[in-house]
């Protein structure tokens, strides 16, 4: 018990009041005339007795009417367990699912430990049940019944995600802020030192929560784990003309002694190569499988270990690689212009690892070709196209076709073919700038967001001699010169797109095609314009999958996706198939996808990594985020299964002055009684 | 009229004479009888001749025959002299309503008087004492007697206290002549010191008539609480509880008084208990009613 204002405690010396009123100031009887008094017998004595024993008694009444009046105002306190829950209040039961607690027995013990907290509460508080992963989900709404209650924690299972304390703050202080009552949090875990957050700041309650832990886990457990894979996600034209695609994989060791293990490559279920590795104390070792050699079509991969540990679910990576033939590309160039054929195709193929079969032709060639089966055209140094011609190009493009168009120094004045924007002007940076300033300009404002652009690294050092200076209309810039004039432009034509290079795509109008940035460019423009933009080959549980693509034509936002979790299911209904942009990848596993534009696909999913580091929270850390200063025993807590020690300060003026009331009743009616005897005295 | 026999109305009125008027006349009429009850000149006895009786009411004729001396009596005769003792100790000064027991006290005497010297045209007198004779009024027929009986209550006020011993010598003194003596006090001592006291006046041929004034408290006292009382005539201070005023103190009380009534009576004495707030015509009434049934 204890005092939150003990100073008011001096008011107690007001007890003097009532003393010097009965004992130094006793009052005097005033005396009561009787013919006779003959026949009485003094009984003096007990007469007095008798009075002083109802004074003593009024005398105790007035200070101790005082002195629970003084107690009161000092707002006295009782330390009640935190675990008996007041009434009003929220007791909020939080189990951890995250991937980490499929480990050992973490689960099974998790449910004890959540039974053990339901069945210490008190019976009026109300009680709501939720898991916590990346997300905080609600499993029950708030309840007494404790069928619902139990129910709900046997059905939590362990997931795939990844576990956010930062995330549980802030999900709790909403609760709170909603519940508009104390909230009395429990939360089960194991305590994984991975799950806090950067800034401890993110995990902290407000004042209205009390937070109770009960750690599942209290050591750390030895886990090997394949923590991550780099291997290709397409690969094109059949194997024996490809390059051979190697796979590296990253095996690690969390709290695990020196050992070696074993490395398997996995292709659709079919062990294809097998490498012992060797791993130091808490060590990282790197295994290479040299070639991956997968059908055509898409491939299930996996590379596994033989952790022999307590925690298997982490000892695989999944991956998925798709083996398609090249797309054709169709290069038309003036005929004096063979440098930009050159450039153009050796960094295709450098760059795109056989995906593109560059095909060049020139314009009188032209006419006999089926512009459908080409992934994108390049038309480079071309401005005089025939009519017939350039009809034909502007057809396959609204069709969804393709077109890269660069000036070169071809066109002066007039209209851009397909493209149809005019040309303002060329510049002729090498010819007809002033003395003393440099014969070319750089790129200055990039859109970095763009695909054809977003990877290629800064373009800051090239040189642009030459450039058309064409009105961009409503075409979306993404590149200019310093000058301002546009460099490269982005246009939807129809249901395909064009894009303008106003510069040339050889070395004399520029020098981009001299640097390593060209060849980024070139591969990205490619995969943007021929739509083989393939996601990478494995995901991590809860990021998002682009379910429609930027490519993807309008109309076709109305088309449905398909979705096949790992367990089979469809996670999407058909509201949500045919309006999702995104799917969230919840379960580690194959996921099959149709996408709204036709094309399939398989993504490999694999847990976080860091779940995978089975480190706990040390005591010290989680007093802390507790809010207490000292440790608490957990596992004592967790042996016994009863409510933690905590304890928490109840106020108990209002029962102070309920007895003052009764006391100052109790003064009032005897006082009463002794002035009514006064009266009758006089 | 009963309404103005209550002892606590008649309080509102100062004239003495009138309050003892209306007393009677009330009384009277009440009787439905002649005014004359218990005052006619019928024979009543032949008694023997004690040194000090009127030689004239001796019955020559019969001592004449037997050479006996005897005295005639008749019943209006009997009580020719009435003398009231008033004792005006401070006692008598207590009330817990609205008339004290010296009130109450006067009321008798005066009604007493009236009924005598209007009524019976006898001689009346008065002797006020507390631990001494205060006031003596020779009793008398003359005109204005009563006039001076009156005044001589209204000057009556209570002083000292009660000594029934002290002043008995001189009532010995002032009852020469044989008559009715009614002593009126509330009579707080022993009865046996009483009664010894007062026989002496007996002997002497006297009727002594006690009238006992209490007050309803003094009977049954009910104190709600402990209290500290002041004896009226001592000042003594004493603290009583209400169980003990309520138990003890009623117990001694009750056998005071039926001691104070068997001693009286043994003695030859009438005694009548007269509390305050009973109404003074059924008092006389009751004294009057038994007077007539003794002679």
């Amino acid at each position: 018990m204890g005092l939150f204002a003990p100073w008011f405690l001096a008011a107690a010396a007001a007890v003097g009041i009532p003393i010097y009123l009965h004992l130094l100031r006793r009052r005097t009887t005033t005396p009561r005339p009787f013919s006779s008094l003959m026949f009485f017998e003094p009984r003096t004595q007990s007469s007095i007795r008798h009075r002083r024993l109802r004074y003593l008694l009024l005398l105790s009444l007035r200070m101790a009417l005082l002195v629970l009046l003084a107690l009161a105002f000092a707002n006295p306190f009782i330390r009640r367990p935190a675990a008996r829950t007041p009434s009003g209040s929220l007791l909020l039961l939080v189990i951890d699912d995250s991937f980490s607690m499929r480990a050992g027995t973490r689960m099974s013990d998790a449910k004890r430990e959540a039974m053990a907290v339901l069945s210490s509460r008190r019976s009026s508080a109300p009680v709501q049940i939720m898991a916590l992963d990346a997300q905080l989900h609600q499993l029950t709404p708030r309840t007494r019944d404790s069928a619902t209650l139990r129910a709900a924690i046997d059905s939590v299972q362990a997931g795939d995600s990844r576990s956010s304390f930062a995330e549980l703050a802030r999900a709790v202080r909403l609760v709170s802020d909603e519940a508009h009552a104390s909230v009395e949090l429990h939360f089960v875990s194991d305590m994984q030192r991975s799950s806090m957050s950067a800034t401890f700041a993110e995990m902290a309650f407000p004042a209205t929560v009390t937070l109770v832990l009960h750690p599942v886990a209290t050591a750390a457990t030895p886990n090997w784990t394949v923590e991550s894979v780099t291997a290709p996600g397409q690969l094109w034209g059949p194997a024996k003309d490809a390059r051979p695609a190697h796979v590296q994989a990253v095996v690690a060791g969390y709290a695990t002694p020196a050992a070696a293990r074993t490395a398997s490559l996995i292709v659709n279920g079919k062990t294809i190569a097998s490498k012992e590795v060797r791993l130091a104390p808490d060590g990282r070792a790197t295994v290479e499988f040299p070639s991956l050699d997968v059908p055509y079509g898409v491939s299930r991969c996996e590379v596994r270990i033989d952790s022999a540990d307590a925690f298997p679910n982490d000892d695989g990576y999944l991956f998925a690689v798709r083996r398609s033939d090249p797309q054709n590309v169709l290069f038309v160039h003036a005929v004096s212009d063979a440098r930009s054929l050159r450039y153009f195709g050796d960094a295709l193929r450098s760059a795109a690892e056989s995906a593109y079969v560059l095909q060049s032709a020139s314009v009188e060639q032209m006419p006999a070709l089926s512009f459908s089966k080409y992934g994108f055209i390049v038309l480079s140094n071309l401005f005089g196209l025939p009519a017939s011609l350039e009809a034909g190009l502007l057809a396959n493009v609204k069709s969804g076709g393709s077109v890269l168009i660069a000036l070169g120094t071809s066109a002066s004045r007039g209209r851009v073919p397909i493209f149809d924007q005019t040309i303002r002007g060329v510049h002729d940076y090498a010819r007809g700038s002033p003395r003393g300033r440099e014969p070319f300009v750089s790129v200055g404002d990039t859109d970095r967001s763009h695909a054809s652009v977003g990877r290629t690294g800064s373009l800051s050092g090239v040189k642009f001699f030459y450039a058309v200076d064409v009105d961009p209309g409503d075409a979306h810039v993404v590149a200019r010169l310093t000058d301002g004039t546009p460099l490269l432009l982005d246009k939807k034509v129809g249901e395909g797109r064009v894009m303008l290079l106003t510069s040339g795509l050889e070395n004399l109008t520029n020098d981009f095609p001299l640097h390593p940035a060209f060849v980024a460019f070139v591969e990205q423009t490619a995969r943007y314009l021929s739509g083989a933009e393939r996601p990478a080959s494995a995901r991590i549980v809860d990021s998002s999958f682009d379910l429609r693509t930027a490519r993807e034509p309008e109309g076709a936002q109305r088309l449905g996706v398909e979705v096949v979790d790992p367990d089979g299911h469809r996670p999407l209904s058909l509201t949500e198939a045919a309006t999702a942009q995104a799917l969230r990848l919840t379960r580690a596993g194959f996921y099959q996808i149709r996408l709204a534009n036709g094309r399939e696909d398989i993504v490999g999913v694999n847990p976080d990594r860091r779940e995978s580091n089975l480190d706990v929270l040390p005591q010290d850390v989680q007093a802390l985020w507790r809010g207490s200063p000292t440790p608490v025993e957990s596992t004592a807590v967790l042996a016994a299964g009863n409510a933690p020690p905590e304890s928490e300060p109840v106020s108990v003026w209002w029962y102070i002055m309920l007895i003052a009331l009764v006391a100052a009743l109790s003064e009032s009616w005897l006082a009463s009684r002794y002035l009514g005897t006064r009266r009758e005295d006089t | 009229m009963q309404r103005f026999l209550d002892p606590d109305v008649l309080t509102s009125t100062s004239d003495l004479q009138l309050i003892a008027r209306t007393i009677v006349d009330g009384f009277v009429a009440g009787l439905h009888r002649s005014p004359d009850f218990g005052f006619s000149q019928e024979f009543a006895e032949y008694r023997a001749y004690s040194p000090g009786d009127d030689l004239r009411h001796v019955d020559w004729n019969v001592f004449a025959r037997t050479e006996r001396t005897y005295l005639k009596r008749y019943r209006g005769e009997t009580n020719t002299l009435l003398t009231v003792l008033l004792d005006a100790s401070q006692s008598m000064e207590y009330a817990s309503h609205a008339i004290s027991k010296m009130d109450y006290a006067r009321y008798i005497a005066a009604s007493l008087f009236y009924l005598a010297i209007h009524g019976q045209r006898d001689a009346a007198g008065l002797i006020v004492f507390d631990d001494e004779v205060r006031n003596y009024i020779r009793p008398s027929t003359r005109q204005g007697q009563l006039a001076r009986l009156m005044s001589g209550l209204e000057q009556a006020e209570p002083r000292a206290r009660t000594d029934f011993s002290k002043p008995m010598h001189h009532f010995q003194e002032f009852l020469k002549r044989r008559g009715l003596v009614v002593i009126v006090s509330d009579f707080f001592e022993s009865p046996e010191q009483l009664v010894r006291t007062i026989e002496p006046l007996r002997f002497h041929g006297n009727e002594v008539v006690l009238f006992q004034v209490l007050d309803p408290q003094e009977i049954a006292p009910t104190f709600r609480d402990a209290a500290v009382l002041v004896d009226l005539e001592t000042r003594q201070q004493m603290e009583v509880t209400p169980d003990y005023a309520r138990q003890e103190y009623r117990a001694k009380m009750d056998a005071h008084i039926a001691d104070l009534r068997a001693r009286t009576r043994g003695a030859g004495l009438d005694y009548f208990l007269l509390p305050t707030d009973r109404p003074l015509d059924a008092a006389l009434r009751e004294y009057l009613t038994i007077r007539h049934k003794k002679n």
